[in-house]
């Protein structure tokens, strides 16, 4: 085995499994592991341009791959069938709470839902995930900020809708 | 519970790191490899290209750790029992009353002239530290980070990041460095994670990298920092000038837990993050930057410290504050106390760095030894300018 080969095969076994991850949680696992397979055929190619560590940039790629091949309203129907599936799995494990939250999740924007899944998910620091949604990390900060005030709406009207109501009576008296 | 640590526990069970079946392994490699490599056409570009932040190949735990560390955790009421003595960068030499330095400081912001422009541009470094994989040795890592934030709403903000070659930390590091064989490429550690699932840690080259431009529209269209909440341009010059309403306005986004947690956090910590953002980052009015240093000026759990040498061997008076720090936000065990600290030109009120220094080990700063800088962002320039960015 090459220097090459080894470099590129151990790449592959620490980052496919959370490059396919992430694929899932951006368009479900019908087309994941298309993308992950394209995105490491574009690794193999530009070996050479593969910085150490490779998860953003391998995340990056993914992120291209995925823009460039998968229709847009394909990317959102996978998903949803991927997030029905979320949901609807171990039934007998579920807790109301992690459902509330997927729901929240699957309630948002793409890119607050990327964002969050970046972070949380895939647990990359706001450098990192900066590099792979490609802007710097002060705004990529910003951008978190929004997306997971967002997120908390979500899941706090989810769970208690009885304010909302209070208010509207407010409102009529 | 902070939404990001419930959406992390909500994490589908499918998603988690477990072996990539042989077969679908078998086929995609043979896929990948079976095409022709790209032609070398340019010489061999060094690595790291990326910036290299802390999560990098590690566990999901990380990036909020990471802000665990740099924002959260409840400030200590009684002084910690372990003394700082830094070998490698400071040296605190002449206790004096913070109150008046952090004046004089105030005093000096409020003179500077106040000259805005098309853009806010700033240059700043970055170092990490890594525990050397082989080898008893630290490294650090330095990063060049270039912003450009436009005056204007709608634009988009520039940067332009670049790493600039791993290096041993200190003499002696350098020294088991140079026995292990002088490495141009560092395997290094991960930061200690608790329960992580991975921790194999990553390389480092000592070589430094290729610049990356980077830029994106304003977020909404016209935030640009964030400061307890997101901010636009105009809400950052608006700020009130005086100490007690600057303080007032800050404190509208304190909901009594850390900046990314939900760690308890008391005010005075909590106003101490936001506003060393705001002196070291931010394109406030001088009036503004004289206020925040009053404001400091008043706060009862932080310290001043004359002569203190920030990671650019620059000299300036440091007002800094505890913080207790864990690896992960429910762990219970391994709790270590980091001093954060804003060093500063007491004459000017200019901001030459925020840093982190150990003071008990623990949490990601396990491996540390107490006085040991453990991340620090040093400012080479903060100003406006007309000139178009990173062109």
């Amino acid at each position: 085995m090459t220097d090459d080969s080894q470099r590129f095969t151990s790449m592959y076994d620490e980052c496919r499994q959370r490059v396919w991850a992430y694929v899932v949680s951006r368009a479900g696992r019908q087309v994941a592991d298309e993308v992950v397979s394209e995105t490491f055929a574009i690794a193999w190619r530009r070996l050479e341009d593969v910085p150490e560590p490779a998860l953003p940039w391998l995340l990056g790629v993914a992120r291209n791959v995925l823009r460039d091949n998968i229709r847009a309203e394909i990317r959102r129907d996978a998903l949803s069938a991927e997030l029905r599936a979320w949901t609807e799995d171990d039934v007998a494990e579920q807790v109301t709470e992690r459902l509330n939250v997927l729901k929240a999740l699957t309630g948002l924007s793409e890119d607050d839902r990327e964002i969050l899944i970046l972070t949380a998910w895939q647990g990359l620091s706001p450098r990192d995930a900066a590099q792979v949604v490609g802007c710097s990390p002060t705004t990529f900060r910003v951008r978190l900020h929004r997306a997971r005030r967002r997120l908390k709406q979500r899941m706090d009207t989810a769970v208690s809708p009885e304010p909302r109501m209070r208010n509207l009576s407010e409102e009529w008296s | 519970m902070n939404p990001i640590d419930q959406l992390r526990a909500a994490r589908p069970a499918h998603l988690d790191d477990t072996p990539v079946d042989p077969r679908t392994r078998a086929a995609e490699l043979s896929r990948a490899m079976a095409r022709p490599r790209q032609a070398p056409a340019r010489r061999r570009i060094v690595r790291p290209v990326w910036g290299l932040g802390l999560a990098g190949a590690a566990a999901a735990v990380t990036a909020v750790a990471v802000t665990i560390s740099a924002t959260g955790g409840t400030a200590p009421r009684a002084p910690s029992a372990q003394v700082i003595s830094s070998p490698a960068t400071t040296t605190p030499r002449i206790e004096l009353s913070g109150r008046s330095i952090l004046l004089a400081a105030a005093h000096g912001a409020a003179r500077q002239p106040d000259v805005t422009g098309a853009y806010w541009h700033t240059v700043s470094v970055s170092r990490n530290l890594f525990e050397a994989a082989d080898g008893d040795y630290t490294v650090v890592d330095p990063q060049r980070n270039e912003v450009w934030t436009p005056s204007a709403t709608g634009g988009e903000q520039w940067s332009r990041t670049r790493s600039l070659g791993a290096e041993p930390a200190g003499p002696d590091d350098r020294a088991a460095w140079e026995r292990a064989g002088s490495p141009a490429e560092i395997q290094v550690k991960s930061p200690k994670m608790g329960d992580s699932p991975k921790s194999k840690g990553f390389t480092l080259s000592t070589e430094p990298g290729a610049a990356r431009d980077g830029h994106a529209p304003l977020v909404d269209g016209d935030k640009v920092f964030w400061l307890g909440r997101n901010v636009t341009m105009k809400d950052l010059r608006d700020l009130p000038n005086d100490p007690d309403r600057l303080k007032a306005w800050l404190l509208r986004s304190y909901e009594g837990h850390g900046t990314e947690s939900d760690d308890p956090m008391s005010s005075d910590a909590w106003l101490f993050a936001v506003t060393v953002g705001l002196i070291t980052d931010m394109p406030v009015t001088p009036q503004v930057r004289g206020a925040a240093f009053r404001m400091l000026a008043d706060l009862e759990s932080i310290e001043v410290v004359r002569d203190v040498v920030d990671a650019e061997g620059r000299t300036g008076s440091a007002v800094a504050i505890e913080e207790r720090v864990r690896a992960k936000a429910d762990a219970k065990a391994g709790e270590g106390i980091l001093r954060n600290r804003l060093i500063f030109d007491e004459a000017t009120g200019r901001a030459l760095a925020r840093d982190s220094v150990v003071v008990r080990p623990g949490g990601l700063q396990a491996g540390f030894a107490p006085g040991t800088v453990w991340n620090s962002e040093t400012v080479l320039e903060a100003g406006w300018t007309d000139e178009k960015p990173a062109s």
